[in-house]
């Protein structure tokens, strides 16, 4: 919807939450107080893959102030739990399938007794063969990390014929392509209080989540509670990126709460955040790409294997994502795509900003290089010759519409970074390489899934409107951008307007923060929730003053009637209050998943309709003889539609460069022994203040997304995904190395 | 192991508490005196600065100080910066820069650039980017922080330029 008379929308609104955080007082769950909080703490696996032979708690139960140990057995409910695939075990029962998979939870009237117990409790394991490579887990002899087999799902989606467009093609290009588990190294680590409360027989559960009615839902589940019994409520987040989209921790913190009849509290620590959480997919792309001479690119054949570790999480839907994205921004009539989902004894992988899209760039945007290179055509020429227009297809048949003209423009405006990036003078002793990368990033959930969005507007008696988001600002900011459009519509002051945080018996259902799809559903929600509460507010106006609605009009919070008289708001709201009514307007939003433009053969959550476009350019310099990678300059071009909040797009932007800079060049979660990882900051090197680009431009397009909310769409995610592949095409062209492996490694740019 | 018996201020008040001697600062902030804008994050390792404190006005990882440490010591958190609903200028300026998004990180990184600009009003870039280097951001990517504290220090010291014109006349 576009509204050209805008005047809050854009600007850098000041975000309410930043005058408690700047203070130190903004309320993680885990800062709220309770009299008699009880702690607890998980006793883990140490093993990659083992039978459990014997649980012994009885030295863990002598421990003074220890209130429960608790096993599968006394779980009362579902023992299992996972949102696509219930294949995670609350506690384990009889195996264990990674380092770090929950067995026991120790509930204590200290955090130093929960610990000491945890550490007396004894478990007998039996250690099986793990596998460890998802291309082992795949053959026939592999031990089974789950009895229905490794392969969690498989995707082979096809369009035109690839064996006819490589039999066209005058050069055929192989390469295979390896990305890192990363963590998304959240500042918060994973925590949730829960309090039993006795006189209704329910259970209250603080959370720090991406989706408080999915930790309802499945806390119902496994306490075997109706779901009206369940409260979830969203304290602030400290950073998401799609690693909140587990219930773990808010399912043993409930599981101690009922157990024990009290308040229970369970915070990770950092080695348990990376054992225990979702991390980016580890991928293995091999990609076959045919090109006419001129570069013109008429086939794709991308075999992708994703290691999702131990359990499914969100791999199933990564995939999908991934496999869709596989041939990037480029329009190609040959294309087939086999994705396998995959189990292994590591590490967990599941949701993590970008969603498969970080992976199958590395791959198609350093094969445009590869490609470009083998013809003698520039990086931008290549890239040029094959991007999507407006009205072309992206290989699952979804048409791209006019936002699709972006990438020319992001095209052009990479062209005049590069040129100005390769006259900048390198440090003495130093080599320059400029790079660039193109990406897409897809919106919401995908097809055939239901990506409703619903928040509620209520006209409160002194004024003020209060925003009933359904679902949580993670810090990125969704709070400003809701107050801002809702204040925006009504014509009321930012500071009019609140945001008030998820609690699940009070709000309605907004589905999960994650998929960019934030922005742009709860705008549009909230500016048809608007819209109703302005004509409710017109109907009540004329009733209480006796005269038709259609002589009353509203503006910028005043009731205007015919003698040219305006009346506060605030006159009829509290004459409202007095006779016990308040104005409240409830809206839905989706995505358009129209029949026409969503393909019916495809898997659910494939394929997904809308687009998001951006490109990025590196200058690095590289120390020749230590191969040391610095990333000098940044210019990050990306299509938000419309701005609502700049700050907010600049941060978003800011910091998925930075993200991005981190899975170039430091981040991997490795395994150091047997079933010893890298599970701490120490060795798990996030990028720092020193790290950031002297000079990093942020370029904002604002080509409008009609369906979107004053034009605006998803920025949330795509800002990583260039950078990783743009850093490895600059890498390429300091060293004439190709690095096919990230993160990209000292030793990669030294040895031959 | 027996508990000691420390005096220190924090914020400007004196504490005189009994604690084992190897229990945390940060601990010893969040749990007895309920101080919770100090944060772990990375457990007890000295990684992520989230747990950020001045000590003596030095820059601490309160994770990594020890109750046996604090007799006598001075103690800076974030609470005791501003007065009442009045900011510090570094507060004021990571909300003007728009610094500040989960928050998590954010009172250690004031704390860090408070000690920076404490001993060094005029910071250059790369002054600035050392002395927030010890606190990890994964949100903003840093380059408003950055930014917020050379505005904070514009700040600081046009109104020290103001405060000391006054004095002179």
């Amino acid at each position: 919807m576009s509204r050209s008379s805008a005047t809050i929308i854009g600007g850098s609104e000041k975000r309410k939450d930043a005058f408690r955080k700047v203070r130190g007082e903004a309320v993680y769950a885990a800062d709220l107080p309770f009299p008699n909080l009880f702690h607890a703490k998980v006793v883990r696996s140490p093993h990659l893959s083992a039978r459990i032979m014997n649980i012994s708690a009885e030295k863990a139960r002598e421990v003074m102030g220890v209130k429960a140990v608790l096993t599968s057995a006394d779980i009362p409910g579902s023992k299992t739990f996972g949102t696509l695939v219930q294949d995670q075990s609350v506690l384990a029962d009889d195996v264990v399938r990674m380092a770090g998979d929950p067995v026991v939870l120790v509930v204590a009237e200290s955090e130093r007794a929960s610990q000491q117990a945890a550490s007396l409790v004894e478990v007998v394991y039996q250690p099986l063969e793990p596998v460890l490579d998802p291309l082992s887990a795949l053959q026939p002899d592999s031990p089974l990390v789950h009895s229905g087999g490794n392969l969690v799902t498989r995707y082979d989606v096809q369009t035109g014929d690839p064996e006819q467009g490589f039999r066209e093609a005058d050069v055929i290009l192989e390469e295979t392509f390896y990305t890192p588990r990363v963590s998304p190294g959240y500042m918060e680590l994973e925590n949730s209080t829960a309090q039993w409360n006795a006189e209704q027989n329910s259970i209250t559960v603080w959370v720090s989540s991406q989706h408080p009615f999915e930790d309802q839902r499945q806390i119902a589940m496994v306490l075997g509670l109706g779901i009206e019994k369940v409260q979830v409520i969203s304290a602030a987040v400290g950073g998401a990126f799609g690693g909140r989209e587990d219930s773990s921790i808010a399912i043993l913190a409930a599981l101690g709460a009922y157990r024990t009849r009290g308040t229970v509290r369970l915070v990770n620590n950092r080695s348990e955040s990376f054992l225990a959480h979702p991390k980016r997919h580890p991928a293995r792309i091999h990609l076959k790409v045919g090109a006419k001479k001129d570069g013109r690119l008429v086939a794709l054949h991308g075999v992708v294997h994703l290691d999702t570790g131990a359990y499914a999480s969100y791999g199933p839907a990564v995939g999908g994502l991934l496999t869709e994205v596989v041939p990037g921004s480029y329009c190609i009539p040959h294309v087939r795509v086999e994705t396998h989902v995959v189990y292994t004894n590591n590490p967990f992988a599941g949701a993590m900003r970008g969603f498969g899209s970080p992976q199958a760039h590395f791959a198609i945007e350093s094969m445009m290089d590869i490609l470009g290179d083998r013809l003698g055509i520039d990086p931008i020429e290549i890239r040029r010759r094959n991007i999507l227009q407006v009205g072309d297809r992206v290989f699952t048949g979804v048409p791209v519409d006019q936002t699709a003209s972006s990438l020319p423009i992001c095209l052009d405006l990479a062209r005049e970074a590069v040129s100005r990036f390769e006259n900048i003078q390198p440090s003495p002793g130093k080599v320059n390489g400029v790079g660039l990368a193109l990406a897409v990033q897809t919106m919401g959930y995908g097809a055939h899934i239901a990506d409703d969005s619903t928040h509620r507007l209520e006209w409160l008696p002194d004024g003020r409107v209060r925003i009933f988001l359904g679902a949580p600002d993670l810090g990125q900011g969704l709070a400003i951008a809701a107050e801002q459009i809702t204040a925006e519509v009504l014509g009321l002051p930012v500071e009019q307007v609140e945001a008030v945080n998820v609690d699940t018996w009070l709000a309605p259902k907004g589905g999960t923060t994650c998929a960019s799809r934030m922005t742009y559903l709860t705008g549009n929600a909230l500016i048809k929730a608007a819209d109703q509460l302005k004509l409710q507010l017109i109907e009540e106006a004329a009733l209480i003053m006796n005269i038709p609605p259609d002589q009353v009009s509203y503006n910028h919070g005043m009731i205007q009637i015919p003698n040219g008289r305006n009346i506060p708001v605030i006159e009829f709201t509290s004459r409202l209050a007095d006779s016990g009514q308040q104005l409240v307007s409830q809206a839905t939003a989706s995505f358009p998943y129209p029949p026409e433009i969503t393909p019916q053969h495809l898997p659910p959550g494939m394929p997904h309709v809308m687009f998001c476009f951006g490109a990025q350019v590196v200058r690095v310099e590289v120390d020749p003889e230590l191969g040391i990678v610095d990333v000098k300059d940044v210019v990050a071009i990306h299509d938000v539609g419309k701005v609502i909040n700049q700050h907010g797009v600049e941060g978003q932007i800011e910091g998925g460069v930075m993200m991005g800079i981190g899975y170039a060049l430091y981040e991997e979660m490795i395994q150091k022994t047997d079933s010893k990882w890298v599970d701490s900051f120490t060795e798990y090197l996030l990028p720092t203040c020193e790290d950031v680009p002297l000079n990093l431009e942020k370029v904002i397009l604002e080509n409008p997304e009609t369906s979107g909310p004053f034009g605006a769409k998803g920025i949330g995610e795509i800002t990583l995904v260039p950078t990783a592949p743009a850093i490895a095409n600059a890498v390429f062209r300091a060293t004439r190395r190709r690095v096919t492996k990230l993160p990209i490694k000292m030793e990669d740019l030294l040895f031959e | 192991m027996k508990p000691v018996e420390v005096s220190f201020t924090v914020n400007h008040r004196l504490v005189r508490l009994t604690s084992l001697p190897n229990r945390s600062l940060l601990d010893i902030l969040r749990q007895d005196l309920r101080l919770e804008g100090a944060k772990d994050s990375c457990g007890g390792e000295g990684e992520c600065g989230a747990c950020t404190v001045i000590m003596n006005g030095r820059v601490v990882n309160s994770c990594l100080v020890l109750a046996g440490q604090l007799d006598g010591c001075t103690i800076l958190t974030i609470e005791g910066l501003s007065r009442g609903d009045d900011l510090h200028p570094i507060q004021k300026a990571f909300i003007e820069a728009g610094a500040v998004q989960c928050g998590y990180c954010t009172p250690g990184a004031i704390l860090s650039a408070k000690a920076l600009l404490d001993q060094v009003p005029y910071p250059s870039r790369e002054q600035i980017r050392e002395a927030l280097s010890g606190n990890l951001c994964r949100c903003t990517g840093y380059v408003k922080m950055i930014e917020a504290v050379e505005m904070a220090a514009r700040e600081i010291n046009r109104s020290s330029a103001i405060n000391t014109e006054s004095q002179n006349e």
